[in-house]
């Protein structure tokens, strides 16, 4: 047997976290369409805020492994698939009539992308991976687990597809192999995982609670 | 005081202004009441922020012209005292400065750190305004008596009041559009920062 790869770990160690994302009330409202629309703009116009830096964070780890151009290329593929979901969010932008260029941004979402860039700008490359993984595998993670019922009638279900959707579960996979190629389990890797399973959290509890 | 308190970007913060400059912390100072336990974690966080907020001011240099470069350079060799005196503190409290960071005090530092990376001069120096202002103003209510008498002095000292002075000028030499969100985001840490040192 395989010894287990520094993702599953990670994963394994923070999934009580991500569990509780899934139950989330923000999570539930999309799953049974309950969410309030007027919640569910002003999470669209975070995340957009959000995704700006984290494609800036991919960026700067792009910098930092400017060496190897395998690993730059690779990083080059996962912003794609941010400026893909950012396409998204201006979709989003156009039919619900919002702003997602001029975002105030949460106390929560502020911490989050902090935290991210602030790592991104100081740490090295395997600890800015491990950062970020957090993000992409818990959306797949929400995405396929919400993907389950059905949502023919679902007015989020957009969004449960795109998350659900075997492209992004790709994408995921990508970020984690190269945590696994890039990251030792040291406990500047760990808190980093942890802490941004934690800004997940906190997001989505923004969302139900802060203003635009 | 009232020169700080009246500042276009202290009045433009509103109500943050006020939690971000009193505090319960800062009270029982003032009245010697505080107990040294909470003390003592104060200082070992303030001792870890005044590391990062040096790495920031670094950050703020760099970036700074002539000859506004010297009034930072200035507040960075200040820092690096400020760390060598709280290193001095530490050892005679027999306390252990290796302490993990607050999640307040973390997400303070991740704030200063990317935008010392990610901002430009002119709001950097808001934020470095901001923080120095905070400190000056918020020790500035305590009269300097009591068994904390060492450090009111020391953030109500007229040279450290002569150095935020300097800042606020440079500050208002500068302008910029996002001085003024930032400077709030600072406040906001600040208020934070002082909920933490009370609440634990």
């Amino acid at each position: 047997m395989s010894a287990e790869r520094l993702h599953d770990i990670l994963w394994r160690e923070n999934r009580a976290q991500a569990e509780e994302c899934l139950a989330h009330p923000f999570v539930h409202g999309l799953d049974d369409g309950s969410l309030d629309p007027d919640e569910f703009k002003r999470y669209v116009a975070q995340d957009a805020f959000f995704l700006r830096a984290f494609f800036s964070a991919y960026a700067l780890a792009a910098v930092r492994a400017v060496e190897r151009v395998e690993v730059v290329e690779r990083l080059h593929g996962l912003m794609r698939g941010v400026l893909n979901e950012l396409k998204l969010h201006e979709g989003y932008a156009a039919r619900l009539g919002i702003d997602v260029v001029n975002v105030q941004p949460h106390p929560a979402t502020r911490a989050y992308t902090d935290f991210l860039l602030r790592v991104a700008w100081t740490a090295e490359v395997g600890e800015i991976i491990a950062a970020m993984t957090p993000c992409m595998r818990l959306y797949a993670y929400l995405g396929q687990e919400l993907a389950v019922g059905d949502h023919s009638q679902n007015p989020y279900r957009e969004w449960i597809v795109t998350y659900s959707s075997e492209e992004f579960e790709a994408l995921a996979r990508e970020l984690e192999s190269l945590l696994d190629q890039l990251a030792d389990g040291t406990r500047e890797v760990r808190s980093a995982y942890r802490y941004a399973m934690r800004c997940e959290l906190e997001f989505f509890s923004a969302s139900l609670t802060e203003g635009w | 005081m009232k020169e700080f308190t009246e500042s276009r970007l202290a009045s433009g913060s509103g109500e943050l202004w006020d939690p971000a400059t009193r505090a319960k912390f800062l009270d029982a100072v003032g009245d010697g009441s505080l107990p040294e336990e909470t003390f003592n974690r104060w200082l070992g966080q303030d001792y870890l922020f005044v590391r990062n907020f040096a790495v920031f001011a670094s950050l703020a240099v760099a970036k700074a012209p002539r000859p506004g470069q010297s009034v930072l350079i200035a507040g960075l060799s200040a820092l690096d005292d400020e760390v060598d005196w709280f290193e001095a503190h530490a050892r005679a409290r027999s306390l252990d400065l290796g302490a993990e960071l607050h999640p307040a005090c973390q997400r303070y530092v991740d704030f200063l750190i990317t935008a010392g990376y990610s901002e430009p001069f002119e709001v950097a120096l808001a934020i470095f305004y901001g923080v120095e202002v905070a400190y000056t103003v918020a020790w500035g209510r305590l009269g300097a008596e009591g068994p904390y008498a060492e450090f009111i002095e020391r953030w109500t000292h007229k040279d450290f009041q002569a150095y935020v002075r300097l800042l606020l000028k440079l500050a208002d030499e500068h302008p910029h559009p996002r001085q003024q969100a930032m400077f709030n985001e600072v406040m906001r840490h600040e208020r934070d920062f002082w909920r933490m040192t009370w609440e634990g």
